[in-house]
């Protein structure tokens, strides 16, 4: 039995409604423990006022922030999924119906960027990657809504042969500018070399990581604590409003590309949207959070 | 909130009323603020007063907030208002210093801060920015009790001017005092002053990797 456009249609309408909803449980957790390793008083409450917040919105079944942001997808098509669906169109509907549909309704905010013109739809959305994995039997679908506080402070800047030194000022300069304005504690996502697109695609799958898993790569893993500790140095706190957690982790990817090497950097609100879900041949939609 | 400071606040407000708070304060606002999430609808306040028009609502001694909102029209042309939650108010950074004394604000606020040029507007006029939870939007929505106005219909519904009464809308943190004093101007420059500092431990954390 294949994975057909119902499934697909199914999947994109609930993963975008459950990011809206619920902060992830590896999220809340992370807010948790930066709360008891606070040292500012009033930090303390803008994170217990976090985790209030997410727990209202999941009792209540509403939203957590009015910025509904724009339809992100991520598309991972195992090499061994069995297929017999259109994923552009399914996903199109999918959103379609959603916003017909949603309750509580959700603001219009897909902009037309040439005249400014607000609405739900318009080229290009919503705004989906594929990638293909070797051996897996499945399709795995990552939805992250991308609203304006978090989305307007990425960067991306291209280096030639840059040092590791020059490559972590960067970094750190990025979430200086950003400030306090992406609603943190944040979660920081980076790509390293390759091209200017494929960097800034390592950038953002990064933001999708599960906060406390270690990176594989030894190196990356030695910069991702190094510069958690530094940026939470900054100050910034939550809300910006003063205190030891700007970040709840930085995450790190790299490519080998040629002497110019790109570097990017963007972040996700201590919402953190991020919902994933599997769909199976056998017409399972499993919710993997 | 223990060892923190807590104001009931009730609008509209006098110049003595928010001198008294301090920042790092927390605030609980009561009465009629009100509010919007459009840069045109900031420009179009400018205009109105450039032309000496009447704006739909006199916001002296009163809040404006950067608040996105989903509203509702009723039947009888009255609104509901679903959910409210804070916008960035630094994309407001060029307007607020001519809007705050020419309306008359005691309070404004949203999320993210203003700059230098507010917070100098702030000192002279006798206002404070107020900072809201970002994702706050099922706490903030509960002290919703009515919609009072909705000025500027033609707007989409997130840019309108919309009057609402609320009760103890907060916890809210005093981030702009009236004496020109500001969370973001400090974290600021004390990241000047530490980028150096900070930047030498990364290095020396990387030669001990």
């Amino acid at each position: 039995m294949p994975i057909t456009d119902a499934m697909v249609r199914q999947a994109a309408e609930d993963l975008y409604s459950w990011a809206l909803r619920k902060v992830p449980d590896d999220t809340k957790a992370a807010l948790a423990r930066a709360m008891e390793k606070e040292t500012k008083e009033a930090a303390r409450q803008t994170l217990l006022l976090q985790l209030r917040s997410a727990e209202l919105a999941e009792k209540r079944d509403t939203f957590v922030c009015s910025d509904s942001g724009v339809p992100v997808y991520f598309v991972k098509i195992g090499s061994a999924a069995p297929l017999q669906c259109d994923f552009p169109a399914a996903i199109r509907q999918g959103y379609e119906h959603l916003v017909e549909t949603i309750d509580p309704p959700i603001l219009k905010h897909v902009t037309n960027p040439l005249t400014l013109e607000r609405g739900y739809h318009g080229k290009d959305m919503p705004i989906v990657s594929y990638d293909f994995e070797s051996g897996l039997d499945y399709v795995e679908m990552t939805c992250s809504p991308k609203a304006l506080g978090s989305g307007r402070w990425a960067a991306l800047q291209l280096f030639t042969f840059p040092t590791l030194e020059e490559i972590e000022t960067y970094i750190l300069d990025v979430a200086i500018t950003a400030g306090a304005q992406h609603c943190p504690p944040v979660v920081m996502g980076v790509g390293i070399g390759g091209t200017f697109d494929h960097c800034a695609s390592l950038a953002k799958k990064q933001t999708l990581r599960p906060l406390g898993t270690v990176n594989t790569d030894a190196t990356l893993a030695a910069m991702e604590e190094r510069l958690t500790r530094a940026v939470n140095k900054l100050g910034v706190g939550p809300m910006g409003t003063g205190g030891d957690t700007t970040v709840l982790g930085v995450h790190i990817d790299y490519a080998s590309g040629h002497g110019f090497t790109p570097v990017a950097v963007c972040f996700n609100c201590w919402i953190n949207r991020r919902t994933r879900a599997r769909l199976y041949g056998d017409g399972r939609i499993e919710r993997m959070e | 909130m223990s060892g923190m400071v807590e104001h009931d606040l009730k609008l509209p407000l006098s110049d003595a009323d928010v001198r008294a708070l301090k920042v790092g304060d927390i605030v609980y606002v009561s009465g009629e603020i009100h509010s919007t999430a459009g840069i045109p609808t900031h420009k179009r306040m400018l205009e109105c007063l450039a032309r000496g028009e009447a704006l739909p609502f006199d916001l002296k001694g009163g809040a404006l907030f950067h608040l996105g909102s989903y509203n509702i029209e009723d039947a009888d042309g009255g609104l509901k208002i679903l959910y409210i939650n804070p916008t960035t108010s630094t994309r407001f950074n060029d307007l607020m210093p001519q809007l705050i004394p020419a309306l008359g604000l005691r309070l404004t606020g949203g999320k993210g801060g203003l700059d230098a040029r507010s917070a100098q507007a702030m000192k002279d006029a006798g206002c404070v920015y107020l900072s809201f939870l970002g994702g706050g939007a099922p706490i903030l929505t509960d002290a919703i009790k009515r919609v009072t106005g909705i000025g500027w219909r033609d707007m989409i519904s997130h840019y309108r001017l919309v009057r609402i009464e609320v009760e103890r809308l907060g916890p809210l943190t005093v981030a702009i005092d009236a004496h020109g004093n500001s969370v973001y101007d400090d974290t600021i420059k004390a990241i000047q002053d530490k980028r150096a500092s900070i930047l030498a431990e990364l290095r020396a954390d990387r030669e001990r990797a």
